[in-house]
């Protein structure tokens, strides 16, 4: 049996390898460059799959892709700036900018900090809620979630400090708890929000006017959570309390 | 004088067998190259240019816990998730490492008003009218266009942001889409089951009536 299956191999296959034998050497040597060639493609392709590129991306059919128009924040050699977006030309405003209210827009009504909330905002939940969101993200990473001055940043600052790290200074933030702070009618509030003050600077141009009124009004409401009198809370005598003793042991 | 006849020589036996080979074989290579090298897969997942400053997402949103809007401020309300501007950066670099070697081009920008040149990693075709504000306030996160940026040392693209890609989610949009107000968690969810994921999809879905559109006219126009 054993016999008979290479009988059969060497029946098939030696005609095979004398054709083979035969072949003149440029036939054979082309076949083998052009099919080692032909892995050349398929290893660029894996490792175009798997590895990071910091070239230029390839793009094969261009089709309408890149247009001679400009899009946001994109370059302009026309401009010595590189900017084909135009910075707003000195001494004029967005057309959202008016600065006629300056009660909304600044914070000030006859002259002094506003004490109360301009016409415009809708004081409600849903505008603390979108405080709270603003809060978070612009004010909790130097001032802390609860405001108490303890953000990331600060903890990040000052460990810089302390390693002396490219001339790193800190100004710790403000506790928002401190008497002080809490004193401060909310117009002024909006206006170290908008302007800045000492080391904070002004996130006028990063927060909207209405987003910076509804930060105030959260604040506001963070405050009033570490002062509160228990007579605030309508039922607060039928609320669980929790005593001096089971405060200490959790 | 008898012509000399022509005989074949012996090799070209495999004339035919070397066509059928060759045949067979070099469409399905071709196949196969443009297949996988015209991917976006290949041309532009990866790409991973060179800033003019080193800027660490991993720093600043990963170990710093900064939230994605806190710089890319305009992206609930625009098209266009805005790169910072230099005022941003040194709301903070102005008293951290105002000395850094690598700061310079930031405090050079400060000081002249010419931007930052930033280079642009993920770049859409222009007949496309990607509205970040969109997806954003409807509860896509940026982690599922961008991948887990607050990871990143270097940011590269992640995704293939091809046609075909943006319609899978399309066609079908659970579980990509989430609670409005965690879309800048980029972490979230990776304790949760593909089921657990669905389900909340689905329901923030209907909360938010959020049913993709798959009109040409919806991107193009």
């Amino acid at each position: 049996m054993g016999n008979l299956i290479k009988q059969i191999i060497d029946d098939l296959a030696k005609p095979f390898l004398d054709d083979l034998k035969d072949l003149p050497l440029w036939i054979k040597w082309s076949a083998i460059v052009i099919t080692c060639a032909a892995t050349i493609p398929l290893a660029l392709i894996f490792r175009a799959r798997t590895a990071f590129s910091d070239k230029p991306r390839i793009h094969f059919i261009q089709n309408m892709d890149n247009q001679p128009k400009y899009v946001s924040q994109e370059v302009n050699a026309l401009f010595l700036d590189g900017r084909a977006m135009r910075p707003r030309v000195e001494g004029t405003i967005a057309r959202s900018g008016m600065v006629g209210d300056t009660h909304y827009f600044m914070g000030v009504g006859d002259g002094e900090w506003a004490t109360t909330y301009p016409s415009f905002i809708t004081v409600d939940s849903d505008l603390l809620l979108r405080g709270q969101g603003r809060f978070n993200i612009y004010c909790s990473p130097c001032h802390g979630a609860g405001g108490f001055g303890d953000g990331l940043i600060h903890h990040r600052a000052n460990q810089l400090v302390e390693t002396g790290v490219n001339g790193t200074s800190w100004v710790a933030p403000k506790n928002l708890h401190e008497d002080a702070i809490k004193a401060q009618p909310v117009g002024q509030l909006f206006n170290t929000i908008t302007n800045g003050v000492r080391t904070m600077s002004g996130y006028g141009s990063q927060i909207t006017t209405e987003d910076r009124w509804a930060i105030v009004l959260y604040m506001k409401a963070l405050q009033l959570s570490q002062d509160a009198d228990p007579s605030m809370v309508s039922n607060a005598e039928s609320l669980p309390r929790k005593s001096a003793s089971e405060g200490s042991s959790e | 004088m008898t012509q000399q006849r022509f005989v074949f020589p012996r090799w070209t036996n495999l004339a035919l067998p070397g066509i059928i080979i060759v045949g067979s074989t070099a469409p399905l290579y071709f196949a196969i190259v443009v297949a996988y090298g015209f991917s976006p897969q290949s041309t532009d997942v990866g790409y991973m240019p060179e800033q003019p400053i080193p800027f660490s997402h991993k720093l600043h949103a990963g170990e710093l816990g900064l939230d994605c809007r806190y710089c890319h401020n305009t992206v609930e309300k625009t098209p266009h998730a805005a790169i910072p501007p230099t005022q941003t950066c040194m709301n903070c670099h102005a008293q951290i490492h105002p000395e850094s070697e690598k700061l310079q081009p930031l405090f050079e920008s400060y000081e002249t008003g010419m931007p930052v040149p930033w280079v642009r990693v993920h770049d859409l075709p222009q007949y496309t009218y990607f509205d970040h504000s969109a997806h954003v306030t409807r509860g896509v996160s940026c982690v599922e266009c961008h991948g887990r940026i607050d990871t990143m040392e270097t940011v590269y693209q992640h995704e293939k942001l091809s046609m075909g890609w943006c319609l899978e989610c399309h066609r079908n949009p659970d579980p990509h889409v989430r609670n409005p107000d965690l879309v800048t968690q980029l972490e979230w969810g990776i304790d949760m089951s593909d089921a657990e994921k669905i389900a909340h999809s689905i329901h923030w879905r209907e909360m938010n009536n959020v049913n993709p559109s798959q009109d040409c006219s919806t991107c193009h126009r």
